[in-house]
This record gives structure tokens, C-alpha cells and sequence, in this order.
């Protein structure tokens, strides 16, 4: 088996060019999703049904992990300040737990309530919007 | 006609849809995407986030309002249309 | 999981649910002894810096968690540790690892070599 892997430091690079320097992203998706499943399930919350939004933020989040090391979450920003980032390392539930389970899902909608059958049906609501802190 | 600036993230697809919807209704508008931007800018944002409670992307701008996460319809009522 | 040598070969054989496979002992990435690692599923977790291997292929998942340190301080002389090691980290190759092949018989595993 021949995998290349190019480790970039300070590179910006553009989100298509890191399809050069991805390991088998299929094989890491298919591990993240076998990790994730394990924590959400006791926390009421599973894997959005909308597959083809699963599929494209695991991929995000195994960009993120080449880049970082660490999965974070693709829609939330990161303040470079290690107490701060670790509370956007997916499955950042744990830490949002009161919003989240409010609008009944994750902010980036990787995982869901169990119950949720239609995830486009919730919208992205912030604490504010949702009268909470 | 209202100013429309937003903070987005590459990877976000929300971020893309929050675009997608100024750019079919023909609403000029700027962005940053906040993790290919420089360290500075990347600063001066955090700060700008931390300032009014915000933790997410996509964050908009409409005017003196400000909107946290892909809401459409609030975009539309914010910009009166 | 346990580690054995055979024939000079340091070799870790993982019990997955009643499935076995053998993994190299290194791990792919700075060559710390993975039996002292975790095993869930047929995912084997590194000890010294948490890389992801796929027991069943030897694929490597992921790299060393960080990918660097950034900016930030770490404590005096813990630090000095890690930013040496962080250095090293940068010029090194994750590589997946090699796998032999596995026979149950009469109660022993048994290793292709």
C-alpha cells in the first residue's frame, strides 16, 4: 500500500487543494463515523438523515483533521486558544448541550434529536434566538 | 438599499446556502471567509464575535442587525423585501 | 491485544469480537509499541499521539494529534519535550502498517511470515 501524506505548515491553502494531501478520506469518514455514533447515542442525538449533508461535513471534518490533527467542527470558528478549540472538537454536544438540545440539533447538523425525521425542517438557530445565556 | 457583510468558514455549508440565497435575490453583499483570512483579520473577527455573543458561522451583517446561523426568512425581513 | 516476537518480527495480534488479525508493533508514525495502545472495533489508537489504524488492512487514518502546536505556551520544562518533539513530529512520514496473515488452528493463531 503506497499512501502519501504531505504534513503543510502555515500553507493557506484553498479548500480544493487539500484533496491532494488527504489521506483515503472514505476510510477516515467511515472510522469518524464508527467513533462519533458511540458518543452521540447516550446523549439522545444520532446521525442527521440527510445523507449527502453527513457525507459532505465528515469530508470537511477530515480536511480539518489533516490540516489541524484534531476534527473540528466545519462551521464554527476556531480561536487558536487550546480551552476555546476544544470546545468545537466533534462531537462538541458535551458543551452545547442546552442549545443544541433547544433546536434540536449540532450547530453544523451532523446529529440530530433521535426523533428527527425531516432535518431540513430545523432551522439554525443561535442561543439568543432561542432565549437562552 | 441595505449594507450586507457576512463571516463565512470554506467549509461550511451553510455559509454556501447564506451566499446562495443574497446572490439569487440579488442582494450585493461582501464576505470573509474567516479560515482562509490572516491572522489579524482572524483576530479582529473573534473579537467582533466575542463582542456580541456569537459562536457560528455564517454570521450577517444587514445594516446595524446581525444574524447568527442560515435564517432566510429573517434575512428577507431584514432587508424588507 | 497482545504483543509477540516471532523470528525477530515484533508483531501485536488483535482480538476483534472473535475476528484476529496481526499488526506490526510499531506504530507507522515514530514507532511506539501499539499493543500499549487502544482497540475498539477493528481501530487500533496509538498511544503516544493518538494515529488511527485500521487493523484489518494496516491502513493509517489519521496523523499525530496536534498537527502542531501553534502558538501556544506549554509549560516550561514539558515544553521544551514537546516542542523538540513537535519539531521532529514535522519531518515525519505516517505509513501504514504491515499485516500478516492469520490462521485459528487447534487454539493457536497462527502468523504468515
Amino acid at each position: 500500500m503506497n499512501l502519501s501524506w504531505v504534513i503543510s505548515r502555515n500553507a493557506i491553502r484553498k479548500p480544493w487543494e487539500y484533496e491532494a494531501v488527504l489521506m483515503n478520506a472514505e476510510s477516515r469518514k467511515k472510522a469518524l463515523h464508527y467513533f462519533y455514533e458511540k458518543v452521540v447515542g447516550p446523549l439522545g442525538f444520532k446521525f442527521t438523515p440527510d445523507e449527502e449533508l453527513m457525507n459532505f461535513l465528515l469530508e470537511q471534518e477530515v480536511i480539518l483533521e489533516n490540516k489541524h490533527g484534531i476534527p473540528f467542527c466545519p462551521c464554527q470558528p476556531l480561536r487558536h486558544n487550546r480551552a476555546r478549540d476544544m470546545q468545537i472538537v466533534c462531537p462538541c454536544i458535551p458543551f452545547h448541550r442546552k442549545h443544541f438540545d433547544e433546536i434540536k440539533r449540532c450547530w453544523c447538523g451532523l446529529f440530530v434529536h433521535k426523533d428527527v425525521l425531516d432535518p431540513d425542517k430545523l432551522p439554525q438557530l443561535s442561543p439568543k434566538d432561542v432565549n437562552l445565556e | 438599499m441595505k449594507k450586507v457583510n457576512m463571516y463565512t468558514l470554506s467549509t461550511c455549508p451553510w455559509c454556501r446556502k447564506t451566499k446562495n440565497y443574497f446572490t439569487e435575490h440579488k442582494i450585493p453583499f461582501t464576505y470573509i471567509d474567516y479560515d482562509l483570512a490572516d491572522e489579524a483579520t482572524q483576530s479582529r473577527i473573534s473579537d467582533e464575535l466575542d463582542a456580541v455573543g456569537a459562536t457560528g458561522f455564517p454570521f450577517v451583517k444587514i445594516d446595524d442587525e446581525f444574524i447568527m446561523g442560515y435564517q432566510p426568512e429573517r434575512y428577507t425581513k431584514a432587508l424588507g423585501i | 491485544m497482545k504483543a509477540v516476537e516471532l523470528a525477530g518480527n515484533e508483531i501485536v495480534i488483535c482480538n476483534c469480537g472473535g475476528n484476529y488479525y496481526a499488526v506490526q508493533r510499531r506504530c507507522g508514525h515514530m514507532n511506539a509499541p501499539l499493543d500499549m495502545g487502544t482497540l475498539d472495533g477493528t481501530y487500533l489508537t496509538c498511544p503516544m499521539h493518538c494515529v488511527q489504524f485500521d487493523v484489518t488492512n494496516g491502513e493509517a487514518l489519521s496523523g499525530p494529534v496536534p498537527a502542531d502546536f501553534g502558538k501556544e505556551t506549554p509549560p516550561p520544562m514539558l515544553g521544551e519535550y514537546f516542542q523538540n518533539v513537535g519539531m521532529l513530529m514535522k519531518h515525519i512520514r505516517t505509513e501504514s502498517i504491515r499485516t500478516y496473515e492469520t490462521k485459528l488452528a487447534a487454539g493457536w493463531v497462527q502468523i504468515a511470515l
